[in-house]
């Protein structure tokens, strides 16, 4: 994992637009290129890898080195580090206790070493995951409620500033009074959502250490720009166009919602050159589309490790391929690897993809580890599904290089040719525990079935028993359904009923 | 300092599908080095080979496992027969084709996971009968049945099938049935084969702590003439000290250019035992599962990662290990993990689990590498007492098996 060698920049953060919107083009999308000192360089459109208590979920940091050339940076919310145990709430969270990196790793952040994040990978820090269960108590006027390991707890403004001093993320986001919920706060918790954020921030940028100690490694500051309209913060937006743009001490803006920023740039040119990252989580790449539409520079994507966890595969490219002439359906947006279709297909899990699920394995094998429940399915879902989106922007990126007009119709071939929704997997998904699933209300009805039971008849599952007696009545595959009827007629404990008709089935061949 | 007791000339033997060469014989001990040679490559041994039960090694990729050094890892016939199928290892053309896995694999006959994993199992000469875990549908694994699927999934080595009885059973008559049906079974293993040329089967000696048994079945099993020999029945909660005389009662009966496989043994301090009794391979998947408890193996014993001492633990996991979580981050392929990121995750996120089955699985191989070079060194002796002196405070709390099986092949750990 060696670092790059080439020196870093002058400026600690540049971005540059490559190919700005035109006015009154339609479509506000536009090619850019985001450089840090001692990372890897990332063109715009793009996405950033979600991260789970500082790991990509299923991927070690060498694969992650290895086998993720197409992502350029992570997001992990600080909740992730900060528990405090029962028997040791009183100690500081290990983490701000990590090392520094040796002189000649100075790109190594502590973020970075604790995490052990490869160098090359940007990260961005905010106060949450993504996404951040609701709390259940609201934030006051100096703290926010955060979500550990260890239940919920407050996090104040100074210790958060404490944290980004101590961990040096490359990218920071100041804390935003969210509400994390689905719903549209009410007008009057909106005003105050914007108060709060905007007193919030200006406190920030009046402490941000990195200001007074030229020596310590520079972090970005990405400044929250809130779900609520337009017209609610408007006041926050023009302190950040006006106090913190100027003085370059504003590096870019994270959107909690991407359609603030029509108004945002119209009203406020300067924030325009800012790089946007959006934590909106668009849910699919029909709304990430919109988003790049609306003028959106990064992404972080949460449903991709959803979508692994699915068992799917992604299978959609930018620009769609060309339309078959006999078909007039839909192209699905990934496959389902758990579909017993897939069992012994050696093909990759897309054609051409140069990821490495599908240069080293195939479908047949993938479709075996989750059936088996083998963690690494997960593995090779999660390198492959990120290579597709990186694969998505890259093209993204050629189409709007081309041309506002090629991209809006490569825009509409897109839409045209994909299913507006990801297939549901029917896959048995790794065990979810650990607090950051909890949700509010009554608990989930269990994803998985038990893998284990009494044996006997009460053990099948009533829709099993069901699915068996069709067998058996409808006569199919006679022999088969013999030794069925056997199987369900006969005690459990009888092992040696029809011994000959058995030793023809054959071992291992379970009947169904 | 190579070829300091190398052999006046390098023995070596051949059969159809495997090369072995004995390289070096400790002039204490009864340990060998060797390099065995498969179809998919050679491998030193002794050796340890990590337990890749459904053809994967516990969320790991297969690079991941090549880059720990492993040249030869273990699927179990049992589970592969489950899931996929023979049909799809049929289809796909075996089990290195399905995993991705360049080098040698070595499938076991799936009688264990009859015995160990169904409590509902019978065995009778036609083969075992069992209940599906699935459905309860009936189900039969005959010899015939088993070389069918160890063909199907294409493995280096393939097991027979054996009668397989714990070896603390009092039951003489049963055991005695065990062992001779286990040569039966043997037979038939051997008729059924249908690659030969490219895949080696091993026979299982049986007869379970009967030392006078288990001689009698090495005599039966080696006059028929595998390209490899394993010993059976054991890490089935026997004492260590009775493990030990059966070990050494049976290396001692075996032929020089063979390789000799103990089943289910792996922790370190029963490895670095076995090899001086004259065993060459193990397996085992404790070394992966205790990973994903939390667990690392270091040379000083087992570190259990979840425990609070290691919150604020910046060091490696094992200072001076060379796996890939353990090297100093500045080294080429090295991720610079640290206790406190492992502590972090344990339990937590399955990437912690990934990175301890990395270091235990490194660890396991490296102790072998290190016993071998020992071996072939001549200084195997001075390597065990070292190995021991680390793992525990004092020489009073050696393990007492340990101390009598290592002193019955010349070497004393309490000697000063």
């Amino acid at each position: 994992m060696t670092i790059d060698s080439q020196e870093p920049p002058a400026a600690a953060m540049t971005f540059e637009i490559l190919k700005a919107a035109v006015r009154d083009a339609p479509t506000a999308a536009r090619l850019g290129r985001l450089a840090l000192a001692g990372r890897r360089t990332v063109e715009t459109p793009n996405s950033f890898a979600n991260t789970s208590r500082g790991v990509v979920p299923h991927l070690t940091p060498d694969n992650v080195n290895k086998h993720m050339h197409g992502v350029g940076g992570t997001y992990m919310g600080l909740e992730d580090f900060i528990e405090r145990p029962q028997i040791y709430t009183q100690r500081s969270p290990p983490i701000y206790d990590t090392p520094p990196a040796s002189p000649a790793l100075h790109h190594r952040r502590a973020l970075h070493s604790f995490t052990a994040m490869p160098s090359s990978i940007i990260t961005v820090m905010g106060a949450r995951r993504l996404p951040a269960v609701p709390a259940p108590t609201g934030n006051t006027n100096t703290t926010m409620s955060v979500f550990t390991s260890t239940g919920f707890q407050l996090l104040s403004t100074k210790e958060y500033m404490h944290a980004v001093d101590a961990l040096r993320p490359d990218i920071v986001i100041p804390m935003a009074d969210l509400t994390d919920k689905a719903i549209t706060p009410t007008s009057k918790r909106a005003v105050r959502m914007a108060e709060r954020t905007d007193e919030w921030v200006t406190d920030w940028f009046r402490q941000l250490p990195s200001a007074s100690d030229p020596d310590l490694p520079p972090t970005a500051t990405f400044a929250p720009v809130l779900p609520i309209p337009y017209s609610m913060q408007w006041e926050y937006l023009e302190r950040l166009s006006e106090d913190y743009a100027p003085t370059s001490q504003l590096s870019g803006l994270a959107l909690y919602d991407a359609d603030v920023l029509p108004d945002l740039t119209s009203s406020y040119a300067n924030l325009a050159p800012l790089p946007r990252l959006s934590l909106s989580a668009p849910a699919t790449p029909h709304h990430i589309l919109r988003q790049i539409s609306l003028g959106v520079d990064l992404f972080v994507l949460p449903f991709l490790n959803a979508v692994s966890d699915s068992g799917l595969a992604l299978t959609f490219t930018f620009p769609p391929p060309p339309p078959l002439p006999s078909s007039s359906s839909l192209l699905p947006l990934g496959i389902d690897l758990s579909h017993p279709s897939n069992a012994t297909s050696l093909t990759p899990l897309l054609d051409s993809c140069p990821c490495y699920a599908c240069t080293s394995h195939h479908r047949a094998f993938i479709t075996h580890l989750l059936s088996a429940r083998e963690m690494l399915g997960w593995t090779l879902l999660q390198t492959h599904n990120h290579a597709v989106l990186a694969s998505f922007f890259a093209g993204v990126r050629t189409a709007l290089a081309a041309g506002p007009e090629a991209y809006q119709d490569a825009c509409r071939k897109f839409s045209a040719a994909y299913e507006p929704e990801l297939p549901a997997g029917t896959g048995e998904k790794p065990r979810a525990r650990g607090y950051q699933f909890r949700t509010e209300g009554a608990a989930p009805a269990k994803k998985n079935k038990p893998a284990w039971g009494k044996l006997g008849a009460d053990f099948l599952v009533d829709g099993e028993k069901q699915d068996k007696e069709k067998v058996v009545d409808s006569g199919a595959a006679a022999a088969d359904a013999e030794i069925e009827v056997v199987a369900l007629q006969t005690s459990p404990h009888d092992v040696d009923a029809l011994a000959d008709k058995l030793a023809q089935k054959g071992f291992a061949e379970v009947a169904n | 300092m190579w070829p300091v007791r190398r052999m006046a000339s390098t023995m070596s033997a051949s059969s159809a599908a495997l090369r072995f060469d004995l390289i070096a014989k400790c002039s204490t001990t009864r340990a060998r080095a060797s390099v065995m040679t498969l179809p998919h490559g050679p491998v030193n041994l002794p050796l340890f080979m990590p337990v890749a039960t459904q053809a994967s090694l516990k969320g790991i990729t297969p690079e991941q496992l090549e880059d720990t050094g492993c040249r030869l890892c273990l699927n179990n016939t049992y589970h592969l027969g489950l899931k996929p199928g023979q049909e799809v290892l049929d289809a796909v053309g075996g089990a290195h084709k399905l995993q991705g896995w360049k080098h040698n694999i070595l499938t076991d006959s799936g009688g264990f996971q009859m015995v160990s994993l169904l409590k509902l199992a019978t065995v009778t000469e036609e083969g075992v009968r069992f209940l599906s875990p699935h459905d309860g549908t009936p189900m039969l694994l005959t010899p015939e049945h088993s070389i069918s699927l160890q063909n199907s999934i294409g493995s280096d080595i393939i097991m027979q099938l054996d009668d397989v009885l714990v070896t603390t059973s009092p039951d003489l008559a049963r055991m005695r049935e065990a062992m001779e049906r286990s040569v039966r079974w043997l037979d038939r293993c051997i008729a059924a084969h249908k690659n030969p040329h490219s895949q080696n089967m091993f026979c299982i000696i049986q007869g379970g702590l009967d030392l006078d048994m288990r001689r009698e079945c090495c005599r039966e099993m080696v006059a028929r003439d595998t390209p490899g020999i394993a010993i059976g029945g054991l890490s089935g909660g026997e004492a260590k000290d009775d493990f030990c005389r059966v070990v050494a009662a049976c290396t001692e009966q075996l032929p020089d250019l063979k390789p000799r496989y103990v089943m289910g043994i792996g922790y370190p301090e029963d490895l670095v035992v076995s090899v001086a009794l004259g065993a060459d391979m193990f397996d085992c998947v404790w070394p992966t599962r205790t990973a994903r408890f939390g667990n690392a193996i270091t040379k000083h014993g087992m570190l259990n990662m979840k425990r609070e001492m290691f919150a604020a633990d910046f060091g490696p996991i094992e200072e001076g290990c060379g796996c890939a979580c353990c090297r100093p981050i500045e080294e080429e392929g090295a991720m610079g993990i640290t206790r406190a990121f492992v502590h972090h995750n344990a339990a937590k996120e399955t990437v912690a689990a990934h990175l301890l089955t990395i270091h235990n699985v490194y660890y396991q191989l490296n102790l072998m590498r290190e016993a071998r070079e020992a071996i072939i060194e001549d200084k195997y002796p001075a390597f065990v007492k070292e190995f021991f002196a680390r793992l525990y405070p004092d020489r009073q709390s050696f393990p007492s098996w340990a101390v009598s099986a290592l002193r019955g092949v010349g070497i004393d750990l309490l000697e000063t």
